[in-house]
């Protein structure tokens, strides 16, 4: 076998210095034997530097065919392998014990230290405290016996959901998903207890394959009690809402409840702009079929109630002026007689009602309207006089300064507890007419116009200041309890998890 | 009361007025805002595989701002370059590191830039498929399921090896993910076959190759470093010298001495391990894949990816280099430190111009 050059200047290397190790046992070296080992030692290690040296500089790019099938055990002559180079023994016994502690600590916590599901579950929550200056004095929500109050500290909300996959497709995202939230409400009567009800109780299913790309269409089956696909603001999430208090209607009307039954949400032909991940489905539907006689109840009676929604969401770039330009339609037919606590919801018995909604949302600005419409055509529900028409307009216009609503910023890489902070300044402007076909004699007709700033300071946590003009048509109708208009001012830290 | 109220209304509108109306134009900005396509692993502020990464690791550009109070904000998007466009077409970003994709995406929408670096081009592409896969070539996984990131330069590169054995996307289920989830799918067998440096996966027993191309430069893409309009309006002088500085450290990174320390350098994000820099450059100098360039193979590769996006029909408008390339900064520097003649010229086809 025939060594070549560079690995004959190895072997002599090594040869020196075996040789150079060899005589260090002999008789104790004089000194100017020493100075000799020295001298030579020091040439070796001259010489591998140079060695070292001139691996690095050697460079040799050489073109290779375009395109080469692999074998993969497949390995160029001359591949370096840094893995073999570097380890050593102590090293991978170091690595070793460095793995087992990790084990045992994950383990341990694992059997101590963890909250533990059956099934992947994320658990969420959010909590309202809320400050509330109000003049004139106004005593809604208060425990008898008392007196009006001008002002008041209380927890308005407080909200623990659970949610997961029952079964997780991979591969296609047919998943089977699952969705518990219980939610804090003052008793009614109101009195010193509470309750915590059931809000939302549903599966989800979707049959077809989503699997994570945005040019698939969605479509999924959602089974149990949730909120109505009727409209914008019902099924507004909290954390996207400017607003403190809720519009009107909802209450008004009985819509805002939810209601148990099987509704299909999908959508078709969407837009997608891969400049900015931008995904706009031409149509989004949903209908569905409920009990409509509100939650945590069975069925009252025989009718079932009818939900369809459709929006039109105009197909355009990322950078387009006409951006979330979104118009939606509501259809909802159906019984609503509804108790919260021992109140009455939709004592006019509305079992018809009709929505228009447009959506514009162009960071850092936006608006929404929403025109809603109820009527009591057929009694279903065996309250109120067939004929009675109500009628909302809700119109929202905000304003922001910051990044919170950038999904580019939000999900930004940082070491620390990043978030945008930002602030948003917004106007609306809310009326709800329960019967429109009454005098202003009898009219109770009121409208609400709010001007607020939402402070987005943490990731789940916001500063709200909402100040609400109550204005009535007729005060004495709308409100017999201060029987005049009112001004309030909110304050409310709404902080999640 | 109701004049109450309307004064109170007043005072809301005249504080957002306040808030809206911009601050007064300036010599200088106060800070320079660069916006990074990529991450770290776990999400860390990290980047790798370009001299922009290496200026990040490095402070160059803090350094040349830091004795005029300029502040750098480097900020890195896991959204990679579909999050940069976000960012730019709110007006949130000065100076952007690009894949060929995004950039052209993002033109083609309206995004106002100009390209002022060539950044990275050249290196191998691997086709990588589960360890236990039966496949033997990429033709073997037609049918089966291939994983990208949409809106990527990953994704062209994806369509032209593709393309280059008679394939389309269409002849696939394709999944969009980012690098990490490539690698967990890889484990999982979830996906059958994506584009990613096999290295550190083979030698886990996670994944093998079935497709090596070790240099063409046809199917691999060149980057780009750009200014937005209205910075570099602004600030002309201030571009020029982020240009220098850049060109700079492009000059350290396409040293041979510093091949080691730009390999550990790079490292550091963990998406892509030590071992697997040194596999994928043996046969390359730093001096090809860190190249600034804006030269013919830079125009060629650029206006190809712009044919092939459209081709694709991964952009409805057409975008023309006219007017997008703006070279009088890097001459100026590449002039000013003497390295006219550091990096070779490339022609169209990827060779060196004699």
């Amino acid at each position: 076998m025939q060594l070549s050059k560079k690995h004959r200047k190895k072997l002599v290397v090594g040869a020196s210095l075996l040789a150079l190790a060899g005589t260090s046992h002999a008789a104790a070296p004089s000194t100017e034997e020493l100075e000799k080992k020295i001298e030579a030692l020091q040439a070796a290690v001259d010489s591998l530097k140079q060695q070292l040296q001139a691996q690095k500089t050697a460079t040799a790019p050489t073109p290779a065919p375009a395109v080469v099938a692999t074998a993969p055990a497949a390995s160029a002559e001359g591949d370096v392998d840094p893995a073999s180079q570097t380890a050593t023994r102590q090293d991978i016994d170091g690595l070793r014990a460095d793995l087992e502690n990790y084990k045992y600590q994950q383990q341990h916590d694992h059997d101590t230290a963890q909250a533990l599901t059956l099934r992947n579950t994320n658990i969420n929550g959010t909590i309202q405290t809320r400050y509330a200056v109000d003049t004139p004095a106004v005593s809604g929500g208060a425990a008898s016996p008392s007196s009006p109050r001008n002002s008041g500290f209380s927890i308005p909300l407080a909200l623990v959901s659970f949610s997961g996959s029952l079964y997780k497709d991979y591969k296609e995202g047919r998943n089977l998903d699952y969705r518990l939230q219980l939610g804090y409400a003052q008793s009614s009567p109101p009195s010193a207890n509470a309750y915590f009800n059931v809000q939302d109780a549903y599966l989800r299913y979707s049959p077809v394959p989503s699997g994570g790309d945005l040019e698939n269409p969605i479509f999924n089956l959602t089974l149990g009690q949730q909120l109505l696909p009727f409209g914008l603001e019902i099924q507004t999430d909290e954390s996207l809402r400017p607003v403190i208090n809720n519009a009107q209607f909802l209450n008004g009307t009985g819509l805002g409840f939810r209601q148990i039954g099987l509704v299909a949400r999908g959508d078709f032909s969407p837009n997608v702009d891969y400049s900015s991940n931008y995904r706009a489905p031409l149509f989004e539907y949903a209908i569905g079929v409920v009990n409509g006689s509100g939650p945590n109840v069975q069925d009252n009676n025989n009718n079932k109630g009818f939900v369809a929604r459709a929006t039109y969401t105009l197909p355009v770039d990322y950078t387009s002026w006409l951006r979330e330009l979104k118009i939606g339609a509501s259809y909802y037919q159906g019984g609503l007689s509804l108790l919260n606590g021992t109140t009455a919801v939709n004592p006019l018995g509305y079992d018809h009602f009709y929505g228009v909604d447009v959506y514009y949302n162009h960071f850092p600005f936006g608006a929404t309207y929403e025109y809603v419409q109820a009527r009591n055509k057929d009694a279903i529900s065996g309250v109120g006089t067939p004929g009675v028409k109500g009628t909302s307009q809700t119109l929202t216009a905000f304003y922001t300064w910051g990044e919170q609503f950038l999904n580019s910023s939000k999900s930004q890489a940082k070491y620390d507890d990043y978030w945008p902070k930002s602030y948003q300044a917004f106007a609306r402007w809310d009326q709800w007419n329960p019967n429109v076909d009454l005098s202003a004699a009898k009219s109770a007709k009121s409208t609400i116009a709010t001007v607020g700033l939402n402070v987005f300071f943490a990731q789940t946590t916001k500063f709200q200041l909402n100040l609400n003009r109550y204005l009535y048509e007729n005060a004495a109708v709308a409100n017999p309890a201060t029987k005049s208009d009112i001004s309030e001012l909110l304050a409310q830290f709404q902080f999640g998890f | 009361m109701k004049q109450h109220f309307l004064r109170t209304l007043a005072t809301f509108a005249l504080a957002a007025l306040t808030l809206a109306t911009p601050a007064h134009a300036e010599d200088k900005p106060t800070v320079i805002r660069i916006a990074y396509p990529g991450a770290g692993t776990g999400g860390r502020p990290l980047g790798d595989t370009n001299f922009i990464a290496s200026a990040n690791y490095l402070s160059a550009l803090e350094k040349e701002f830091k004795a005029d109070g300029i502040k750098v904000q480097w900020t890195f998007f896991p959204g990679a370059g579909p999050a940069v466009n976000e960012q730019a077409a709110n007006g949130l970003v000065d100076f952007a590191f690009h894949g060929d994709l995004p950039l052209i995406v993002g033109r083609s929408t309206g995004i106002s830039h100009h390209i002022i670096l060539g950044v990275s081009r050249f290196g191998p592409t691997y086709v990588v498929a589960p360890v236990d896969s039966q496949a033997k070539n990429i033709q073997d996984l037609k049918g089966k399921t291939l994983s990208t990131f949409k809106g990527t330069a990953n994704q062209l590169v994806l369509d032209r090896v593709l393309e280059a054995n008679g394939l389309t996307e269409k002849d696939f289920t394709i999944l969009t993910q980012n690098a990490d989830n490539q690698k967990a799918s890889l484990a999982t067998k979830t996906i059958d076959g994506t584009i990613i440096s096999p290295w550190d996966l083979e030698a886990r027993g996670i994944a093998k190759r079935v497709l090596t191309i070790p240099r063409d430069p046809k199917i691999s893409s060149v980057s780009t470093f750009w200014v937005s309009t209205d910075f570099e309006k602004k600030y002309p002088q201030i571009v020029q010298r982020v240009v220098n500085a850049l060109v700079k450290t492009a000059q350290w990174s396409a040293d041979e001495a510093n091949r080691d320390k730009l390999f550990h350098q790079w490292a550091q994000s963990g998406n892509t391990g030590y071992g697997d820099f040194v596999k994928n450059y043996q046969n390359y100098q730093l001096k090809e894949i860190n190249n600034p360039l804006l030269d013919d193979y830079y125009r060629a590769t650029l206006q190809k990816s712009v044919n092939e996006a459209k081709r694709y029909k991964l952009i409805r408008h057409d975008v023309s280099l006219d007017g997008w390339i703006e070279p009088k900064y890097l001459e100026t520097a590449l002039k000013e430190q003497h390295l006219e003649h550091y990096w070779d010229e490339y022609d169209a086809n990827g060779n060196i111009k004699k």
